[in-house]
């Protein structure tokens, strides 16, 4: 059993049906205290670091290479360098679910060839669970911050089936107030404790774009799987996206969007299509970049009030 | 009891008495010196929450109502160009947009190279008006605007062409964060004061230039105006 260290959203259910832990390695980021030597995007850098400290303890590494974070190869070749066993993962973006197919296979051949079909199961339930978490969120009966924290462990099940279960099963449901309901699209936040910082405010997320993607990916057979994470929205063409976001957030009675992205991420280009596309739809929008982790600072905390003000004015 | 608008920035702090509109301005760091006692304060700024208040909302709001009561015509954008940041607002859309953790296209950036000119601010904006010609300067980091403006100075340009070309600089960068069809502006801030800086932007964004007779104080004054027109 290796612990496997994956850079953005690899198939955990793959990782552990191979027998092996999946652990994603960017949750060490934002809690971290270290500042990167040499950087583009600070989460890359940053997991780059931390892992040639020594302080992200890997048997082996699985690299997105391909689709959603374009900065990761150099800094997971890095990593390889320095002696750990790598793998490099791609996403279609046109959505092939046979290109996908082929990737996983590799996948599967770099874990150890053999698979145990029958924890695709157990992570589909364990997803069901966090997904009803999110609907939960939605009816406003679980607030931002905890649902969150539940949403982006589903990238690797915060490494154990049974301890995401209890995180699952040990999250508080009370009442949310709030005055306004917003989506926040983009990268997760590099800022800790971002959507307790929003909670305090009245904002209550009700979409948080790519831990949902983290949920809604899923299948119980390896086919099944292949054509679920084809469908990765990150990975794919922007109108293909912006398809799925109108339907959540509509669905979710969004009234206002925050777009997260990093600064040096390929992601931050999609600002303007997205800021057209979403605004013709009557959201109100507002970009917020980061850099280094830390908490949220002064000058983004000033927008986000900012930005509820400008919705009280509506 | 009278209303006090009170806007403490990342550079200056200002003080707005409604009743009178006497205002006073200092050093941000010397914010409690003109600090009211036993009045009502409405704040805004970056140090809005530090300072005692009875009601305080962000500066991009403030902006918003202090323009509306200031200025007797309606405009598209308001240009609030801050110590440490520029605003851009969409008065027309609600919308706003903020320069992201950088200090070009702000007063900081201003200071920068009016520092190694060894100029004050007031006379980059008089030196700006005897330039013969704009020398180019084509980046907007305060750091390689420096280096530019070196290389300027080096094959002959004047302080004053240097000084133009600094702020046509200054007004391109902000220019890009302009929304389509701004075609009224009200340019607020303390960077607002400086002529050289308006006559750029006259220059570089084709729209009526509008400055408030004491730019600095709009966020102050809209601040109460805010708390006045809410009823709270």
């Amino acid at each position: 059993m290796a612990i496997v260290g994956i850079t953005a959203l690899v198939p955990p259910e793959i990782v552990y049906a191979s027998g092996n832990i999946p652990v994603d390695i960017n949750n060490f980021v934002p809690r971290s205290g270290v500042v990167p030597r040499d950087k583009l995007c600070a989460w890359t850098a940053l997991w780059r670091d931390l892992t040639l400290m020594g302080r992200i303890k890997l048997d082996k590494l699985v690299v997105v290479a391909g689709g959603d974070c374009n900065n990761a190869l150099v800094d997971g070749e890095k990593i390889e360098l320095s002696g750990v066993d790598t793998h490099y993962f791609t996403y279609p973006f046109d959505g092939s679910a046979k290109i996908m197919r082929h990737e996983i296979d590799k996948l599967v051949e770099f874990l150890g060839g053999e698979l145990d079909e029958s924890v695709f199961n157990r992570v589909t339930e364990l997803k069901s669970a966090a997904t009803a978490v999110d609907s939960e969120r939605v009816s406003m009966h679980i607030n931002s911050q905890d649902a969150f924290e539940i949403m982006v462990s589903g990238s690797d099940l915060a490494g154990s089936l049974e301890d995401y279960r209890k995180m699952i099963d040990s999250v508080v449901k009370k009442r949310v107030d709030c005055d306004f309901r917003l989506a926040l699209l983009g990268t997760p936040p590099i800022y800790d404790g971002f959507h307790e910082f929003l909670d305090s405010l009245g904002l209550h997320i009700v979409y948080d774009e790519m831990p949902y993607e983290f949920l809604r990916l899923r299948g119980d057979t390896v086919k099944s799987i292949s054509e679920s994470y084809a469908d990765y929205s990150f990975a794919r063409n922007i109108t293909h996206r912006i398809k799925l976001l109108k339907s959540e957030l509509k669905q979710r009675g969004v009234e206002g969007i925050i777009h997260f992205h990093q600064f040096a991420c390929h992601h931050k280009l999609e600002d303007p299509i997205l800021r057209e596309a979403l605004c013709a739809e009557g959201y109100p929008f507002i970009t917020i970049e980061a850099d280094l982790p830390s908490k949220t600072p002064q000058q983004t905390r000033l927008r986000i009030e900012a930005f509820k003000e400008r919705l009280g004015d509506l | 009891m009278t209303l006090f608008g009170f806007d403490v920035g990342s550079r200056a702090a200002k003080c707005f008495n409604s009743d009178t509109g006497e205002v006073e301005i200092v050093d941000s760091h010397d914010w409690r010196s003109i600090l009211p006692d036993g009045h009502e304060i409405i704040s805004t700024g970056y140090f809005r929450k530090e300072v005692p208040n009875i009601f305080n909302l962000t500066e991009i709001t403030a902006a918003i109502y202090g323009v509306s009561y200031l200025l007797d015509q309606e405009v598209d954008v308001i240009l609030d160009i801050g110590g440490q940041d520029t605003k851009v607002i969409d008065t027309t859309t609600n919308e706003f947009r903020m320069n992201d953790r950088c200090s070009a296209g702000t007063g900081t950036f201003l200071e920068f190279i009016a520092g190694y000119l060894g100029l004050t601010l007031a006379e980059m904006g008089r030196l700006h008006f005897q330039a013969k010609c704009a020398a180019e300067i084509n980046s907007t980091c305060s750091v390689f605007a420096h280096t530019e403006a070196i290389s300027r100075l080096v094959e002959g340009h004047s302080k004053a062409e240097v000084v133009k070309g600094i702020h046509l600089a200054f007004a391109r960068k902000i220019a890009q964060m302009m929304p389509p069809d701004s075609y009224t502006i009200a340019l607020i801030g303390g960077t607002a004061k400086n002529p050289g800086v308006v006559d750029a932007f006259s220059n570089v964004l084709e729209a009526k230039i509008i400055v408030p007779e004491n730019p600095q104080i709009v966020n102050a004054v809209g601040a109460v105006q805010y708390f006045m027109q809410k009823g709270l």
